[in-house]
């Protein structure tokens, strides 16, 4: 789960230029990291890079906005896969 | 009679104080609790030394203490100016100076970027936890009584919203009561907005669009929901939930509602509730049109066009889109809208002039700058003692005397229904050290409008690299103004034997570069 909150926070980092932590409890959203352009290509870079596959209901702010929430939908959608 | 946003609050606190007038995520408000709340909070400012005519910074996050922050402005007998959160530090500073700002309302989420600011002007936050340095507007209007001491005339300023040119710093436009009075009575009238109408409103407040959808539910007495546009999903539940009759949208909202990539169906949702659509800044194309129908149905959509200068010039009635989807439509009511060629005469229908407007919501000019304001805001010899607003918008007239838009005259890029000028983009890229020349221009890109292009040379000679260049900017622009393509040039093209660097060539080289056609002049079809 840390690897996985690791790898996204790596991609927003280099995504948006921040450079200073990101809590993984934070909502992303209202604390400006990123923004609605962003939140759609962080789902996106999620499903290609662990290979998974998110579906509409997933594409929520509840579940993309956090760390430990997309990274929490992440792990459901490969033990669903497994 | 009202003339004013306060006057027609008065009004409707009077005649349904137990109504609905806002809702966000956090809680909701009635008529009776805003006009309370919103003249508690008025008489904070006062007593904080906030005096009549000050202008008054708004630095917020869309929440009702924004709402409750800008109509406490208003009441205090003061002028609302509106920060972009997203706005950085120089910019920032621009608007305090070039406004004589004597205070600035924040949130506590903003106050590490704006501290830097309580030396020119005294911080104030309008939402978020108590802090022992600044005063806490939701703290105190507890234990201040309501006060209504709202004197200013319909003249009076209300609001100065800033807003680029085609050059140089953005520049304040400034707007009378008696405009967002009326701007609220005219788009209600074309609208057909009602006390039953429950407005969503993914706008944001910092700008008159957005603005306009508070002054409609305090004019008709409607219910006003806050929502923070990031997910389609989230929205349209939202939509649902609250049975959402009227949706202001802009066109690069459109696109990302309808994100393909997000797989959304919105068949499982009922917008049965839904009344209207209606959309302004920039083009309705046909996707978004179809877009828009497949998923709600029979609901009206209204294509709109304006510039902030007076905010609002056309409608296109719903009923005409099918026939006529490339137009923006016919006058306002209580406007007029010509199309008038370099000698200042009417052109035939189809003849390409330029888009000039008279009436109700012509604004004041620009602030404290009255060789621009010259230049827009002029007198016409057909019109005796009035002012007109000369766009430069370049656009024609059918035969049923219904506008279409053809392009801009000058420079000024319009992306994601923000106007940033080239100028503003090519000062921040110069700034970065390696960077020697730069040309910003417009990449035509109907999902938002247009995409931000910058040709740059550099002292070496060799490309800045572009994560380097890209973070650079980043740190010192908001989003919206951060170029999507970076064209390292050798070096530019020379004009005639001045010595200055050929802009035109240098963006017809760079168009060519990226194989695209240059975004402008021919017949929109």
């Amino acid at each position: 789960m840390n690897e996985i909150i690791q790898v996204l926070s790596d991609y927003i980092r280099n995504e948006t230029g921040h450079s200073g932590d990101i809590s993984p409890d934070e909502d992303l959203l209202t604390s400006g990291i990123i923004d609605s352009f962003n939140i759609v290509s962080l789902a996106m870079f999620a499903q290609e890079r662990f290979g998974v596959e998110l579906d509409d209901d997933d594409m929520v702010r509840n579940n993309l906005a956090r760390l430990s929430t997309l990274a929490a939908l992440i792990q459901r959608r490969l033990a669903d896969k497994a | 009679m009202p003339a004013s946003i306060p006057r027609f609050l008065r009004q409707t606190a009077s005649r349904l104080p137990a109504k609905t007038a806002l809702i966000s995520r956090e809680r909701s408000v009635t008529f009776s609790e805003l006009m309370l709340e919103v003249t508690a909070t008025a008489e904070c400012l006062r007593e904080i030394g906030v005096g009549s005519g000050d202008r008054v910074g708004i630095c917020m996050e869309k929440t009702v203490d924004q709402a409750v922050a800008i109509l406490a402005v208003l009441f205090a007998n003061a002028v609302v100016v509106p920060i972009l959160p997203r706005l950085k530090g120089p910019n920032i500073r621009h608007i305090i100076e070039n406004s004589g700002m004597a205070a600035m309302i924040t949130d506590t989420d903003r106050l590490t970027e704006v501290s830097e600011f309580a030396q020119v002007t005294r911080l104030i936050t309008g939402h978020g936890e108590l802090s022992n340095e600044w005063p806490n507007l939701p703290y105190m209007r507890k234990f201040v009584r309501s006060n209504d001491f709202f004197d200013q005339i319909g003249n009076d300023n209300a609001a100065i919203i800033y807003s680029s040119g085609s050059t140089g710093r953005p520049k304040g436009i400034l707007i009378a009561h008696r405009n967002l009075a009326e701007g609220a009575d005219i788009v209600g009238e074309y609208l057909g907005t009602h006390e039953e109408d429950r407005i969503g409103c993914m706008l944001s407040l910092n700008f008159d669009y957005g603005m306009n959808q508070l002054w409609q539910s305090i004019r008709f007495g409607c219910t006003l929901v806050l929502h923070d546009l990031a997910l389609p999903n989230d929205l349209f539940s939202l939509m649902q939930r609250e049975r959402i009759t009227a949706l202001p949208v802009m066109p690069v909202i459109i696109t990302k509602i309808f994100d393909k990539r997000l797989k959304v169906n919105t068949q499982r949702f009922d917008f049965s509730s839904l009344r209207y659509v209606c959309s302004t800044g920039g083009r309705l194309s046909s996707y978004m049109i179809a877009d828009l129908r497949n998923a709600f149905g029979k609901t009206k959509i209204y294509s709109m066009f304006g510039l902030t200068e007076a905010f609002r010039g056309t409608y296109l009635p719903s009923d005409k889109l099918d026939q006529f989807p490339t137009s923006v439509g016919q006058a306002i009511p209580d406007c007029q809208i010509l199309v008038l060629d370099e000698a200042g005469e009417e052109c035939t229908p189809g003849a390409v002039g330029e888009l000039v407007q008279r009436g109700a919501t012509v604004t004041k000019g620009y602030w404290n700058d009255p060789e621009n304001t010259a230049k827009t805001f002029r007198q016409h010899p057909r019109f005796p003692g009035e002012t007109l607003v000369f766009s430069g918008d370049k656009v024609y007239k059918d035969a049923n005397g219904f506008v279409y838009f053809v392009a801009r005259a000058d420079d000024m890029i319009k992306t994601k229904g923000f106007r940033v000028s080239p100028t503003e983009v090519e000062t921040e890229v110069l700034r970065h050290p390696e960077v020697m020349e730069a040309v910003a221009f417009a990449i035509a890109n109907i999902g938002v409008g247009e995409d931000i292009g910058c040709a740059y040379t550099s002292t070496s000679g060799e490309p800045v690299s572009e994560a380097v260049l890209r973070q650079f900017l980043k740190s010192n622009l908001p989003n919206h103004m951060v170029p999507s393509v970076l064209l390292h040039f050798e070096s530019f093209p020379i004009l005639g034997n001045a010595g200055k660097h050929d802009r035109k060539a240098v963006k017809n080289q760079s168009y060519e570069r990226l194989g695209i056609p240059p975004p402008s002049v021919s017949a929109a079809v």
